[in-house]
């Protein structure tokens, strides 16, 4: 009799715990309605409070004082909506994941291409075609960033914020002139660089290596110099890592490194360590996005600036100017489906992400964001800004970052293997050899 | 039924947070799942890709070489110094059991920032030594792609050793003063007191200290997470570093976990060998005491 209770206990106890996993899951796509839409306005004028919660990224002035800004104008937009702030990890994605595995979605959430792509065949995020019409929201997104709205099935899964983003060669001015060396246009020149710098005691580039998204943009930028697809056509399968374009990236990526272009401890620089070298005049060149001109300027003045990327010969440089590595990707402010108040939290999410570009452009000197908000910077643009703004018209393709790619595994695999690609230790060869296997997988 | 009700309670834990996920993992090993939507059953493809991986052998590499020098660093050195603080005529044995035991209490991520400004290339502690001495041996240990993961094993065994200082402590405190009076009257001298009474009897313990120090060898994460990410590139990832990336970068879920089985099937295989290994031994243990005993009664 004791042995079948203890049985039956742990039988329960065992069933219990298979089945607390596997939660209700609502799998309907909501695509809102006008009669949403009526509702939420509604709850806009009515005294009820509504919380909502937010994963949203809340880590440094790029990203807190645009999302001060919006929730600020919120509160005067919807008195009744409050949000609950979840500050976005930075863990690839882990949390999100987390999330959406244990139906746990915030509100309205943050998220970049390729988790949105896990949540559609899940039903876990919403379609928004019709709240971006009917907020306009649709009809302020600047056509140029069109293509960042619209997912590949033609729906409108978030609402971005971040207009076309590009990978910036920065490089002091003054330290190049002191050197008495000219902005290099080839990889012959870029050598002769290195080899000068280094001899002077500077650093010739300063590397984040510890992060995969800067060694990919790196690869990414000497890539494009021989075919503008990048690491894109990579990465969409229209390309292998054996073309022959692809295979120089590699070795003039390594010829760089063995010529002493980065410090020897480069994979484990992280952001901070390399900023500070870069902008204490420790370092000749860097390599970021656009959106670090602003903290550029500040400490270096009219000492810093941006060079088209060097090039195998002086042709190539010249047809390059229109390629840029970077790029945009669908990704904003997502809403999850199954909230009590979805409709509300569409609406929301189109708000915030047109308040967090209008806060870019007044406080960032950022005018690179996806909705024309109407409004002008307080300051004026910055040379180094005002020079990109005159060139991006001019702009004929441009290639992802990391987080715009859509196939984790190329995507893990890309920044592995440029990370190693930073070593001494590691050959071109060993690099596409990898990165082909990654590639097969990926097809699989 | 009072066995029952106390046993319970720590049954139901071990089995619900213990017991089934680790049945989970085998039987997700065995699909294609990228963490979200459903899992597909695709039988034994992610033990095959993982069999023809060549991460897969990079990461066993570095699990055997962060297993090996945990274990000897930490044995040997916890070893020596539990005798040299057993012993009556040292001073200050009760600072140096404290000082040896402090990097156990210290938080992991502390451990790996400290030891980071030291192996620092340009700037660390260990190369700015060996120039201070006019040795030309400035070395990049953590961007090495051959030596970082020596260097990381060093720093989890340097953390740990005083743990196993710790157990061996207590096991030497355990045995009786008989057996080194009696040696002492034999004429016997310390070392050979230690070598025929103390390390023997010290088998048990150190089952545990090789157990600890093993498995804690095969499934290493923290410190290259915090010190490399695995780099440079991917050369000190190991098995627990392969699943993460499996699972939580690339979204492999199945073949992450794939990996997991493997590093779960290779804790028990050392349990097995390090069992197997001191059985032997502790049959002469209880052979030898079960002598004693008899030779005490008859006389």
């Amino acid at each position: 009799m004791k042995k079948r209770l203890l049985s039956v206990l742990l039988a329960a106890t065992m069933a219990a715990s298979l089945m607390a996993g596997c939660g209700s899951q609502t799998t309907t796509t909501t695509d809102t309605s006008a009669a949403g839409v009526a509702e939420t306005e509604s709850t806009k004028e009515s005294g009820d409070k509504v919380k909502l919660s937010i994963y949203a990224q809340y880590a440094d002035d790029d990203t807190r004082i645009p999302y001060d800004y919006a929730v600020e104008q919120l509160a005067k937009e919807y008195p009744n909506v409050e949000l609950e702030l979840i500050v976005q990890s930075q863990d690839d994605g882990m949390t999100l994941s987390t999330l959406a595995a244990s139906n746990n979605l915030p509100d309205i959430f943050q998220a970049g291409t390729e988790i949105i792509n896990s949540l559609r065949e899940t039903n876990q995020v919403m379609i928004l075609n019709d709240v971006a019409k009917e907020t306009g929201f649709e009809d302020k997104v600047y056509d140029s960033c069109k293509e960042l709205l619209y997912a590949d099935d033609g729906n409108i899964y978030a609402f971005p914020y971040a207009g076309q983003e590009y990978v910036l060669w920065y490089y002091n001015k003054a330290i190049f002139k002191a050197c008495g060396l000219e902005v290099p246009k080839t990889y012959e020149e870029l050598l002769k660089c290195i080899e000068v710098f280094n001899s002077s005691g500077i650093t010739p580039m300063s590397m984040f290596g510890q992060e995969g998204w800067v060694t990919t943009a790196m690869y990414d930028a000497i890539a494009t110099r021989y075919t503008a697809g990048g690491i894109k056509d990579l990465d969409e399968g229209k390309a292998q890592i054996t073309d022959q374009a692809y295979v120089d990236a590699a070795n003039t990526m390594s010829q760089l490194v063995n010529a002493g272009m980065f410090s020897a401890d480069v994979s484990n620089t992280n952001y901070d360590q390399a900023s500070a070298l870069f902008l204490e005049r420790g370092a000749a060149m860097f390599l970021n996005g656009q959106w670090y001109i602003e903290d550029a300027t500040k400490a270096l003045g009219e000492d810093v600036g941006w060079m088209y990327y060097p090039a195998p010969d002086e042709a190539s440089y010249e047809a390059g100017k229109t390629v840029f590595a970077g790029g945009g990707s669908t990704s904003g402010y997502a809403v999850n489906p199954d909230s009590e108040n979805a409709e509300l939290a569409a609406e929301v999410a189109a708000f915030i992400s047109e308040k967090y570009c209008e806060a870019k452009v007044l406080y960032r000197s950022n005018p690179l964001v996806a909705v024309d908000t109407g409004v002008t910077a307080e300051t004026e643009l910055t040379p180094m800004m005002q020079e990109l703004s005159d060139v991006i018209p001019t702009i004929t393709s441009t290639t992802k970052f990391t987080w715009g790619l859509t196939n984790s595994i190329f995507n893990t695999g890309i920044m592995d293997q440029t990370k190693f690609l930073l070593s001494t230790q590691y050959t071109a060869d060993e690099f596409v050899e990898e990165m082909d296997s990654v590639i097969k997988r990926m097809n699989d | 039924m009072a066995i029952a009700c106390f046993t319970l309670p720590a049954l139901i834990i071990f089995v619900t947070f213990v017991f089934i996920p680790i049945i989970q993992v085998f039987i997700y090993s065995f699909t294609k799942w990228n963490g979200i939507s459903g899992a597909v059953f695709t039988g034994l493809a992610n033990y095959m890709r993982l069999f023809t991986d060549n991460l897969f052998y990079t990461s066993n590499k570095n699990m055997i070489i962060f297993a090996v020098i945990v274990t000897v660093y930490q044995m040997i050195l916890a070893t020596i110094f539990a005798l040299a603080v057993s012993n009556t005529k040292i001073k200050a044995r009760k600072f140096f059991r404290v000082a040896y035991f402090i990097p156990v209490v210290l938080s992991v991520t502390v451990v790996c920032q400290l030891w980071l400004s030291i192996f620092n290339t340009e700037s660390g502690l260990f190369n700015q030594i060996l120039k201070s001495m006019g040795i030309d041996f400035r070395q990049n240990w953590l961007s090495d792609r051959y030596k970082s993961i020596y260097v990381i094993a060093f720093v989890n065994a340097w953390q740990w050793m005083g743990y196993q200082f710790a157990l061996i402590c207590a096991g030497i405190k355990s045995i009786s003063t008989d057996y080194y009076e009696a040696a002492q009257i034999d004429g016997a001298t310390t070392v050979v007191a230690h070598r025929k009474i103390t390390i023997p009897l010290l088998a048990e313990t150190y089952k545990s200290c090789l157990v600890i120090a093993i498995t804690g060898g095969i499934k290493a994460f923290t410190e290259m997470f915090i010190m490399t990410k695995g780099g440079p590139g991917t050369s000190t990832y190991t098995l627990a570093y392969m699943m993460y990336s499996a699972a939580f970068r690339s979204k492999e879920y199945g073949y992450g976990l794939a990996s997991a089985s493997i590093l779960v099937l290779e804790c028990l295989m050392a349990i097995v060998v390090i069992n197997a290994l001191f059985k032997k031994s502790e049959a002469d243990v209880v052979k030898t005491r079960k002598f004693r005993i008899r030779k005490e009664k008859t006389a």
